[in-house]
């Protein structure tokens, strides 16, 4: 199905009035997703076995770790062509959290995709919810989402909504660089990377390096971000039903695997006698 | 007779290793629910080649699609014809690799298929009563393990490389190859490989590697790894870092093993001057046999450890080094 099919799914037009006036401009929307704070320390990390979800306690929301390094290479390739960036989210009212953290990293407008309804579906469902707000934004270039969620990891949403919306996916790249009509991709590979061109518009899932490290917002735009009301669409304004449906991917149990490891620690003299006791070791348990 | 399904993509370098890991999956499965085939869809310029070492390990059958359009980043073209294949053989199962390219064309299919589908499994279980099969992930940077299952006309599933050991090899295993008609229009695939770089690397690859020795802050500086190099070489194994040296530059962001770098599940993980912050651990939860060696007796890193080292590296590293020599002979 080509994307007119699909229901017009176009590029953006070019702004009379923009600084990059007679280049094109680009249009690159970022899928968020927020998730409690990875970081934290595993003797702090709880589930919920009933609910069969991590318990959320006093540790903070943030952007999931690569969602955030896809905003970053949104907002890179905004600062080189001239464009606009969208963040969108799924989430309650305190998705707004995270879409006021994209503006101040550099997002330009932001959407929060809120309804009772959004939040029993599962990733087939989150994708139909996606490629409606796509719809009703009308025109981009780009869709970019992080490689996978730093809680449940299942990194579909962005194939997933390639095939939805019938445009080029390009999975696990580090750099987009918009150009005219066409992206050159840098995708790094074991011991280097490949260069990639794919047609305008495109679904890239983002993968991190040195290039792409998230920028940390400065407090003045932290603060000019927190001024700016968040839009939010419901399912009704996006024209979607998000109903409980049977869920194809169905998380049936979630549980902290006991390590029951004891170090056993080898002994010596020295560092160098334990460096020899250590081989010794080794060998016998046929490791090396 | 439904079967299970193995994609394996061939390239100029042969087989992955994955594909014969995922054989030995696809084997195991059967065994649980009995009474299936074990296909192989094989793509790939010159995938004919690759055929019997797939059957020498386990495969009944494979199905054979060569094509020099059968490139990794020619993702459309890929799908075409696994469409075609499991239109054919309708399989109850597909398994990929979680690599790049079975984690772009497993979700794509499944969204086609209207198929569920588990990415980064390490297992699975039957459930007794259901008879359905409960795939096993790490979930929440390996912090949580998670039990899940897909439902729909077909269960795709990811594997992580490592997760099963393939089957020995035994030559005189006979299978069926069958050779697949494709007709691919190039201009289908809307994705063009511009230019390629890759380092030329002595060794092994870290993916690959059955033993990995590491290095963390505690190495100090660049220079310091190239005794973990030498240590490489001796065990045959590859070197990775722990997330600040890769983030000081001390080593290519390649060599990063961690949440937001390479997951791997060597049988043998030498962590050296690595404290154990819960990032890098979800690199090397599925290691088989993790050694740490640290100065800091309260390193997190001995919580997960299977053998310590209480030291100074500079003293225990030469000498281990040493005595590793002599054992192996390298």
């Amino acid at each position: 199905m080509t994307n007119e099919e699909k229901g017009g799914i176009g590029r953006a037009a070019q702004p009379l009035n923009s600084p990059f006036a007679g280049r094109r401009t680009v249009h690159i929307v970022v899928c968020l997703k927020q998730i409690i704070d990875p970081e934290i320390a595993p003797s702090e990390f709880q589930i919920d076995p009933v609910c069969k979800e991590q318990i959320r306690g006093k540790h903070a929301l943030v952007i999931s770790t690569f969602d955030e390094h896809a905003l970053e290479v949104a907002v890179q390739a905004k600062e080189k062509t001239g464009g606009k960036v969208t963040a969108l989210t799924i989430a309650g009212e305190e998705g707004s959290e995270a879409l006021h953290t994209a503006l101040a990293i550099g997002a330009d407008e932001v959407v929060l995709l809120s309804d009772p309804t959004f939040s029993d579906t599962d990733s087939f469902g989150k994708t139909r919810i996606l490629a409606a707000a796509l719809h009703k934004l009308g025109e981009f270039d780009a869709v970019l989402c992080g490689r996978q969620a730093g809680d449940v990891e299942l990194g579909v949403t962005g194939p997933f909504l390639a095939e939805e919306l019938g445009l080029p996916c390009i999975a696990l790249v580090a750099n987009i660089e918009p150009d005219r009509d066409r992206v050159r991709l840098r995708r790094p590979v074991e011991n280097g990377y490949e260069i990639l061109e794919a047609p305008l518009p495109f679904v890239a899932t983002v993968t991190n390096d040195e290039s792409n490290v998230p920028r940390l917002p400065t407090v003045r735009a932290i603060r000019a971000a927190v001024r700016k009301a968040v839009p939010i669409w419901t399912a009704e304004e996006i024209g979607v039903e998000a109903g409980p449906e049977a869920a194809k991917i169905e998380l049936q149990e979630l549980f902290i695997p006991k390590r029951e490891v004891r170090c056993e620690f080898i002994g010596g003299k020295s560092g160098q006698e334990k460096g020899e006791n250590l081989a010794l070791r080794l060998r016998e348990l046929t490791l090396i | 007779m439904t079967g299970i399904l193995v994609f394996s993509l061939a390239s100029a370098e042969g087989l992955p290793r994955s594909s014969l890991e995922l054989v030995a999956a696809a084997e195991q499965l059967r065994e649980k629910l009995g009474d299936r085939i074990v296909q192989v869809a094989l793509l790939g310029q010159g995938a004919e080649s690759c055929a019997e070492t797939l059957i020498h390990h386990g495969a009944d059958e494979v199905l054979v699609a060569s094509s020099p359009e059968l490139q990794s980043y020619k993702t459309e073209l890929i799908l075409e014809v696994l469409e075609a294949v499991i239109e054919r053989v309708s399989p109850a199962v597909v398994l990929f690799p979680a690599d790049t390219v079975g984690g772009e064309i497993a979700p794509r299919l499944a969204y086609r298929l209207g198929a569920g589908i588990v990415t980064d499994c390490v297992g699975f279980e039957l459930d007794a009563e259901s008879r359905r099969i409960r795939w096993l992930r790490p979930v929440y940077g390996g912090k949580a393990m998670a039990y899940m299952v897909a439902n729909g006309p077909v269960q795709i599933a990811t594997f992580r490389q490592r997760a099963f050991e393939p089957l020995p090899e035994d030559t005189s295993r006979q299978g069926k190859v069958q050779a697949l008609q494709v007709e691919l229009e190039p201009a289908m695939a809307p994705v063009s490989l511009v230019e390629e770089v890759r380092e030329e690397v002595e060794g092994i690859s870290l993916d690959e590697a059955e033993i990995v020795i590491s290095g963390g802050r505690g190495m100090g500086g660049p220079e310091a790894f190239s005794e973990l190099e030498t240590m490489a070489e001796i065990l045959q194994g590859a070197v990775g870092s722990s997330r600040p040296p890769a983030d000081s530059g001390w080593v290519p962001h390649a060599k990063l093993i961690g949440q937001t770098g390479k997951i791997l599940s060597p049988n043998l993980y030498i962590a050296v001057g690595i404290s154990g912050a819960p990032q890098h651990m979800a690199g090397i939860a599925a290691a088989k046999t993790i050694v740490a060696i640290n100065k800091d007796e309260d390193a997190p890193i001995f919580k997960v450890a299977h053998l310590g080292v209480v030291d100074d590296w500079r003293q225990v590293v030469p000498a281990l080094i040493r005595a590793c020599r002599e054992l192996v002979g390298n």
